[in-house]
């Protein structure tokens, strides 16, 4: 008998680790900008924990994901509703790709892959869109408490842009590979349920 | 593993290793904070000196400091000119179009400057005299009034402690199979982007499906030592608060008294 709460807690810390190894590692990412925003592969568990838990699983992995970065230094704060927006929040809201679990579960159960791709697609979109959202918001805050009456809105537009787009390609591509190759990935089917199935 | 290292967390014996990372975590913030809110350069001057007092008594070489300001120095130039060319003001020297270069404007940018290294310093201090585990503690630990609220503080610091001890244990893992297909002759950081998303799925792969094992043997095991989440924990590691963490803190108040003082009596 196992305790699905704590199984979730467990899950959603390890894949979080996941994704910061996946950010570490020299040649798994690629740097655009010296200052971070790189395209790396750091989003891919936290989107899979997304899919597998649902939209609470997506939020808390982000959520762990930002504090981390915060907490082992790789953060880069220059001001405080800045690092917030950067870090926590940004990560946080990857989550809500996990509002698309119960619909890319079912295609992909019913084998149904393009389905199944389309809504992978639209809850990456929607997951990466609000973190370049929050990451523009973090931009313009930053450059409005420097420069007045600069494109400071296009900077930001085509700095976070510049790197958030590839990545989106990037993820769903990969995501989407994962899954269909081990549908067990997604469907977050414990051992002992196959057993018994 | 070999070169990798967790964090920035640099092992050393000084006062502001052995402060309690609460007391550090909070004096940070608060510093960052202040430092938005000196508008004279004597006021600079003298949160500079503190600073610079604070990494020397870390005892940890000026170097290291530096290294952590390099990667972001375009930036902080760039956004110190952005103000010196953007603000008028007192005597002016050189006027070209929308840029002007004043005397006002040459002080606001070096405020703008001093600042963002000021700010990249005592948070490099932190990260570097502060364990990772330490510093989750301590951001529970702030954290703990939002349990009142009913967010599950508890759980969330679990998840912070299992994901830090697991990175090491991963990262020896991705190391592995990453040798593992170097062995069979992928070359790793070479090619297109394409190219490198197909050297990808096969690391990813067998890992996420260890980790996958890995969680569920963790909470079987968990389950079997009766872990309930929602129930009040005792921790193996204590945050000890000494005498020398309450005059940390009695130094922010201060600091903020020097700043208030300077900002009214300065003009």
């Amino acid at each position: 008998m196992q305790s699905k709460r704590t199984l979730f807690l467990i899950e959603v810390a390890i894949f979080t680790a996941f994704a910061l190894v996946l950010d570490l590692l020299p040649f798994l990412s690629f740097r655009i900008w010296a200052q971070g925003g790189s395209v790396s592969f750091a989003m891919i568990p936290i989107f899979i924990v997304a899919f597998r838990w649902g939209l609470k699983g997506g939020l808390l992995s982000g959520f762990l994901y930002g504090t981390l970065q915060i907490a082992t230094g790789t953060a880069w704060i220059m001001h405080p509703i800045q690092g917030a927006l950067d870090y926590p929040i940004a990560f946080t809201v990857l989550g809500v790709a996990g509002l698309f679990a119960p619909v890319v579960q079912r295609a992909l159960k019913d084998n149904n892959h393009k389905l199944f791709a389309g809504y992978l697609a639209l809850g990456v979109l929607a997951g990466i869109s609000l973190r370049f959202v929050s990451h523009y918001l973090a931009g313009v805050v930053f450059f409005e408490s420097l420069i007045d009456g600069m494109n400071i809105w296009v900077y930001s537009l085509v700095y976070n842009g510049s790197y958030l787009l590839p990545a989106y390609l990037i993820n769903i591509i990969v995501i989407g590979y994962l899954f269909i190759k081990r549908p067990k990935l997604m469907l977050g089917e414990s051992k002992d349920k196959q057993q018994a199935a | 593993m070999k070169s990798l290292i967790l964090g920035r967390y640099f092992p050393n014996d000084s006062i502001i290793h052995r402060l309690d990372a609460r007391a550090k975590l909070v004096a940070a913030l608060y510093f960052i904070g202040l430092l938005f809110f000196i508008d004279h350069g004597l006021g600079y001057l003298f949160v500079g000196l503190f600073t610079l007092g604070v990494m020397y008594l870390t005892k940890i070489r000026l170097s290291v400091f530096i290294k952590g300001v390099r990667p972001l120095i375009f930036l902080i130039l760039f956004a110190a000119m952005m103000r010196v060319l953007f603000t008028g003001g007192g005597e002016v020297f050189v006027s070209w179009g929308p840029f002007t270069i004043s005397s006002q404007g040459l002080w606001v940018g070096l405020f703008t400057f001093m600042r963002f290294i000021l700010i990249i310093f005592i948070s490099t201090v932190l990260t570097l005299s502060t364990k990772p585990v330490d510093l989750t503690d301590a951001i529970n630990a702030l954290l703990k009034p939002l349990r009142k609220l009913g967010v599950p503080v508890d759980d969330f610091a679990l998840m912070l402690s299992i994901s830090l001890r697991f990175i090491p244990n991963l990262l020896d893992e991705t190391q592995r199979v990453m040798d593992a297909q170097r062995a069979r002759g992928v070359i790793f950081g070479e090619g297109t982007i394409v190219e490198q998303m197909k050297k990808l799925v096969p690391i990813v792969l067998p890992l996420f499906a260890s980790s996958l094992n890995r969680a569920e043997e963790m909470a079987d095991v968990m389950d079997v030592k009766n872990y309930q989440s929602g129930e009040k924990r005792t921790h193996f590691r204590q945050l000890t608060w000494h005498t020398s963490d309450s005059i940390a803190l009695l130094m922010m108040v201060g600091l903020t008294a020097v700043v208030i003082v300077v900002n009214y009596t300065m003009v």
